[in-house]
């Protein structure tokens, strides 16, 4: 590992890193080894509120709101939601079996995998960066001119992403009430119809335009 | 500080992810352990993008935090999905395609 890089870094900066590192680090085990779903979601609140500010330390001032914001705030208060919802303590949180085997081999592959990408030499942190790093303006620039495409593509999934939401957790009764519901108009309407003939006589009889008119409208 | 702390500090974090999603049964603390594995995968991006003062690494870092909201409301609602059929969140019991 390259350690000799150049470290410029301030006793207040170390200071800042080491605490936000510990309470990420306590707050992920704290996430993974609960037994109560509600305390995990709790802490990943504190991981990703430690993140954030690690995020800052590295001058990823946009980052670092937009993980306050979508993270701390939105997807946190979707899974506290689906908590609520289905509350269910596991009976077994950590069972040993071979799956677990198969976490201790992916830890393993994954710790040769990073050993190996910290020997290919890592860069050595930039001593300094202009003032406007990691600003919305840097970051909003890059994002619609060289990078357009990806975010169109980002907002498409998203899209896809609520409509496939509502479509997996709609009930099946709804739907069957609703399909029972929409039959029912149509068959008011119907009778509605039915009910005055001389309707269309009186409108038929106005000339070709207007009955085409309203044969178009009616097909709604 | 030096690079090689925030590339240690995210591959914990994507360590201890990755121990949730394997060992854990509860569908929840699953999908808590992949918000870790990409925020793990987001502290490295930052981190490279700070070390070589390039900003491209932000604008991936924020494409996959919209990446994660999208897998977090989908994984979710298959959540509700399955507790609606089988009255359970764990990972044990969702066998349905075993038979």
């Amino acid at each position: 590992m390259n350690v000799d890089a150049p470290m410029n870094a301030s006793g207040a900066e170390q200071v800042v890193f080491w605490l936000l590192a510990a309470m990420t680090v306590f707050f992920a085990v704290f996430t993974v080894t609960r037994k109560n779903p509600v305390t995990a979601v709790m802490s990943l609140v504190g991981t990703f509120f430690s993140l954030a500010g690690i995020y800052a330390t590295l001058s990823a001032h946009f980052l670092a709101i937009l993980q306050v914001l979508v993270y701390a705030g939105a997807i946190m208060v979707l899974f506290i939601f689906v908590v609520m919802i289905l509350n269910r303590e596991e009976v077994s949180p950590v069972p040993l079996r071979f799956v677990s085997g198969f976490a201790v081999l992916a830890a393993i592959y994954l710790l040769v995998k990073f050993v190996h990408v910290a020997d290919a030499g890592v860069p050595p942190m930039a001593p300094s960066v202009p003032e406007t790093f990691g600003t919305v303006g840097n970051i909003g620039d890059l994002l619609f001119r060289d990078f357009l495409f990806p975010f169109e593509a980002i907002s498409l999934l998203l899209l896809v992403a609520i409509v496939g939401g509502v479509v997996v957790s709609r009930t099946h009764q709804k739907e069957v009430d609703a399909t029972v519901a929409a039959a029912a108009r149509k068959e008011a309407h119907d009778r509605q119809l039915a009910d005055y003939p001389a309707h269309d006589a009186l409108e038929g009889g106005e000339g070709d335009e207007g009955h085409d008119a309203h044969a178009h409208g009616g097909g709604h | 500080m030096p690079t090689h702390y925030y590339l240690v500090l995210s591959f914990v974090l994507f360590l201890i992810g990755t121990g949730g999603v394997l060992m854990r049964r509860n569908a929840l603390i699953v999908l808590m352990g992949i918000e870790l594995q990409l925020n793990g995968g987001n502290l490295a991006m930052l981190a490279f993008s700070r070390a070589l003062g390039d900003e491209k690494g932000h604008v991936f870092a924020f494409l996959i935090i919209a990446l994660a909201a999208a897998e977090a409301a989908v994984g979710l609602a298959i959540l509700v999905g399955l507790f609606r059929g089988r009255q359970t969140v764990n990972l044990d019991e969702a066998t349905l395609m075993k038979r």
